[in-house]
């Protein structure tokens, strides 16, 4: 075997565990997950097909681990997988997935594919194949801590224009307060709104809280590149932080994969259980809400839709809080077909936004948000995740279609009663 | 009486009405119009400056600079080039400017005021000079004269 056909393989190898073993296993390869992909249903390309993405690490496994595989390689009748094609791979694992995880929750045999891609990007990133644009972002989060490169002095600076705009202090490193609040990059450079808002909420529903000047940053892109040592070094980061502040509950932002990241996979990742709770700030203003320290006034007179974020609502279960708060200022809220569990994404999740390989078949897999807002034509699109809401404005710009895009935290704070 | 804070500020701006808003906001995105250097911007800015502008060519003109706005956002994931990104919300204070009425719940002049800051707060990131910067102030000075001209 030549050095790039043992590479290959032999990164592969490592990646594979008893998990993937018995997803190859189980695969009926019954085409369910194919239908589920926005990236093969706008597409029709059944290279997309999203069992077909994770083929390079089958291959692999057939031909280590299963005995029938092993004498087909033995008599030349399987070839093994060289680095060349491995990194060919790289537009099906990273350009046209968002790791959204419809094709999980479809799987009649309950393979998590979402793993399998994770995986097989673990092998890839090892081997060099993830994008530059991923491998960059996971660079300047590791040596930065941001994965746009925002340092302290710009999320200073945006706490001076925010305390400036709404008379309000935004406390940073308060050791005690009872939330510690993370931000991602987008919020910082895109959406300073979503801070604004935070301090207000925060202030009529007289909670304490605080920015941690060690770890204001939530976005996990070890999580995207595939990569657990840097995903646990970005985790380790926001834990010694809330320790060190000693707060009883860390808030996720309107990020997707940073909850995944911080809620589910982050005590794993460091081998322990938090000193904390991890919530969402969805999570937050509904408990806020239902306690009745959220007091808002008036509706919105327009027609509303919300956007489910992915990792939030389907793959991180928070599903009802979001439409408690739509419903508490707006009468005419309307879902789109498939909410909620079976939302179908935007499209730039999962790194694929950070990859400008990915942009051409990324608009092109976002006619089925399109297919699903010319169904119930709202007036106005909701949501609760930065990279969601660029992702979803570029998308309408591309198909000229008119329709403002909000945050739900942010609308939450323009109804505050003001006391 | 000279105003000195965003409470009068704020009070002054309420007493505008939706033209005169609009005349507000033009000159606030003029004092940051150099951070966007985009013909869409600029000539949005230069056609809500004549009197008699219609509402169709403020919706036209919205078209033109909600592009620019959504062109210049940064990518999730993507370096941060804080002057590429001061031009966003200048695009963002711009499209305050030429908002049509009827969508327009707020003041308009303090929407494109904020914007036009988080602009100022941009180029003072990107060139490394603190976050202090004194769009504020500028902006007081501009009311004042355009409410005593």
């Amino acid at each position: 075997m030549s050095a790039s056909l043992s590479r290959a393989v032999d990164i592969l190898k490592e990646v594979i565990d008893a998990p993937i073993a018995s997803y190859f296993n189980s695969c009926v390869h019954c085409g369910l997950c194919a239908e589920a992909c926005l990236f093969y249903t706008e597409s029709g390309d059944p290279k997309y097909t999203p069992i077909h993405k994770v083929e390079p690490l089958r291959r692999v496994y057939e031909q280590e681990y299963t005995l029938l595989g092993r004498i087909g390689k033995w008599l030349g009748l399987s070839k093994p997988i060289s680095d060349e094609e491995l990194g060919n791979w790289r537009e099906l694992v990273y350009d046209s997935c968002t790791m959204c995880g419809r094709c999980t929750i479809v799987c009649p045999v309950g393979n998590d594919i979402v793993y399998m891609v994770r995986k097989l990007r673990e092998g890839m990133a090892i081997a060099g194949h993830a994008p530059d644009g991923v491998v960059g972002a996971t660079k300047r989060t590791v040596e930065i801590g941001s994965p746009m490169g925002v340092k302290l002095p710009a999320v200073k600076a945006q706490i001076g224009h925010i305390e400036a705009e709404t008379g309000l202090t935004v406390p940073l490193d308060q050791e005690g307060a009872e939330y510690m609040v993370l931000l991602s990059s987008m919020e910082i450079i895109n959406f300073p709104e979503y801070l604004s808002a935070i301090a207000k909420i925060m202030k009529q529903a007289g909670k304490t809280w605080t920015l941690c000047s060690t770890a204001f940053e939530a976005t996990n892109s070890g999580i995207q590149i595939g990569v657990s040592d840097l995903a646990k070094v970005i985790v380790s980061r926001i834990v010694e932080g809330a320790e060190r502040l000693k707060v009883k509950t860390v808030i996720s932002p309107e990020c997707g994969h940073a909850f995944t990241a911080i809620r589910w996979e982050g005590p794993n990742l460091i081998g322990r259980p938090f000193g904390f709770k991890v919530k969402h700030i969805l999570e937050v203003l509904d408990e806020f809400r239902a306690a009745g320290l959220l007091k808002t006034e008036g509706f919105e007179e327009e027609r509303l839709t919300f956007h489910d974020p992915c990792q939030i609502a389907r793959r991180g279960g928070v599903i009802e809080p979001q439409r408690n708060l739509m419903r508490m200022v707006s009468k005419n809220f309307v879902e789109m077909s498939d909410p909620g569990k079976y939302n179908w994404c935007c499209g730039g999740g999962g790194g694929v936004s950070a990859n400008d390989d990915a942009e051409e078949i990324r608009l092109i897999a976002f006619k089925r948000k399109k297919a699903q807002l010319d169904e119930v034509k709202p007036d106005k699109l909701v949501t609760a995740c930065a990279n969601c809401r660029i992702v979803l404005e570029e998308g309408l710009e591309h198909y000229q279609m008119d329709l403002p895009v909000v945050g739900l935290t942010e609308m939450i704070a323009e109804h505050l009663v003001e006391k | 009486m000279p105003i000195n804070n965003d409470a009068d500020f704020k009070a002054a701006l309420a007493e505008l009405d939706i033209h005169q808003q609009r005349r507000a906001a033009a000159a606030f995105v003029e004092s940051v119009l150099h951070l966007c250097q985009d013909m869409r911007v600029s000539s949005a800015i230069a056609m809500v400056k004549h009197p008699g502008v219609g509402e169709s060519e403020l919706a036209s003109a919205y078209q033109a600079v909600n592009s620019v706005r959504v062109e210049r956002f940064t990518q999730c994931g993507k370096e941060a080039d804080w002057r590429s990104q001061a031009g966003h919300f200048v695009a963002k204070a711009a499209l305050s400017c030429v908002r049509p009425a009827d969508e327009s719940p707020g003041n308009i002049a303090w929407e494109a005021a904020m914007s036009a800051r988080m602009a100022r707060t941009c180029e003072s990131v990107a060139e490394g000079t603190g976050t202090d910067n004194h769009e504020a102030e500028t902006q007081y000075r501009i009311l004042y004269d355009l409410l005593n001209s």
